[in-house]
């Protein structure tokens, strides 16, 4: 039973391994709708990781760092506003999860990528996706070929790859794969008072993939790889919805 | 007499790990897809310690340990929430609930062990 111990020593007790700080941070400070531009830019520019990020999200169709036409923090907020942010803030404990599932389930190291230097996934693939609803509205995509879905799986469950021939199985896993990413950075979200929910993960296989934001939508695109491993992950975000 | 554990997520993927992690300790794993069924195998199999997951349909994690602590057969049954979720609410909320630990998603089978071997035996089988 709860001995009236506070969420500090819950953690201590429970072993939790500290949350990525520059991410609480800016979802902290995203959060406020009166949030102030200054503060949040002095944090990104604090990252150089997340700098990157926010200006490949503010510079969308930009193929290179050349042709962006956005190229400070303060000229992306300014433009682009909070929802930009938000996704980054978002997409931070998403990746680090993902990162960190590799490392404790697989001994694998994922790299992150630039999603624009990629190779595109061609032909029939897996795509997961799970809904989120509430304070923050959007959906959280995890998409793969299906023999690397098969390899996870295979890694995942212990089993040789040609044993796992059941597509339900690698579904399974895949779906998994996305409620340990989403559900590490609901509790971020939720932690600086961004309620939401989320919906059960649905994982088909597609050769046809198109994000359709809503208008006022942010979209963060992020690729993984690691050996011959390669994974796409998708974040599309509203805030403050009244949901 | 074999330690009995209940394994309960609606996760398949999950509930194989489980099942694989204590594969070779003198251990009985059951299984449960979500909070309904889990409560259904805990007054069935009386086990030795619960594994819970929190986010499932039907009956959630949270619903399902709240619900056992109020049933005077089940409610010493040991809990381990296993989830990926650990906001703050949701930490605070389940402590209240009581529950003997927490292991955040993704895991390594190791931490499974060593916080189960706390509160229950677990003997190694011998090898076959």
């Amino acid at each position: 039973m709860n001995d009236g111990a506070s969420y500090q020593e819950l953690s201590r007790r429970y072993g939790f391994a500290p949350k990525p700080e520059s991410a609480s941070r800016l979802t902290q400070l995203v959060s406020r709708q009166d949030a102030d531009l200054d503060e949040i830019t002095k944090v990104i520019d604090k990252d150089p990781t997340l700098r990157t990020r926010l200006l490949r999200v503010a510079n969308p169709e930009a193929e290179n760092e050349a042709e962006y036409a956005i190229e400070t923090v303060e000229d992306a907020l300014m433009r682009n506003g909070m929802g930009c942010v938000l996704v980054l803030a978002m997409s931070t404990p998403l990746a680090q999860a993902l990162v960190k599932t590799f490392q404790t389930m697989l001994s694998l190291q994922l790299e992150s990528i630039d999603p624009r230097t990629a190779t595109p996934l061609a032909g029939e693939h897996l795509l997961g996706t799970i809904g989120f609803s509430g304070k923050v509205v959007g959906h959280v995509f995890l998409r793969m070929s299906i023999d690397t879905g098969r390899g996870i799986a295979a890694g995942i469950l212990g089993l040789p790859p040609e044993e796992l021939q059941d597509i339900n199985e690698v579904r399974d896993v895949a779906g998994e794969l996305l409620n340990i990413m989403t559900g590490n950075f609901k509790s971020n979200l939720c932690d600086a008072g961004l309620e939401c929910k989320l919906s059960p993960p649905e994982v088909r296989s597609t050769s046809d993939f198109s994000m359709a934001a809503s208008r006022g939508s942010s979209i963060e695109q992020m690729a993984f790889r690691s050996g011959g491993i390669q994974l796409f992950v998708d974040v599309t975000a509203n805030p403050w919805s009244d949901d | 007499m074999a330690t009995k554990i209940l394994s309960v997520d609606d996760s398949r993927t999950i509930r194989m790990i489980v099942g694989r992690t204590f594969k070779s300790y003198d251990c009985q794993v059951c299984e449960a897809g979500n909070g309904e069924e889990g409560l259904a195998a805990a007054a069935r199999e009386k086990p030795d310690l619960i594994i819970l997951d929190v986010t499932m349909p039907v009956m959630d994690g949270v619903t399902m340990l709240g619900k056992l602590k109020e049933d005077p057969e089940l409610k010493t049954i040991p809990v381990i929430m296993l989830t990926a979720e650990s906001g703050r609410d949701n930490v605070l909320q389940i402590a209240k609930l009581g529950v003997r630990d927490y292991l955040v998603k993704p895991f390594k089978e190791e931490q499974l062990i060593e916080k189960a071997g706390r509160i229950v035996p677990l003997v190694k089988r011998p090898a076959a």
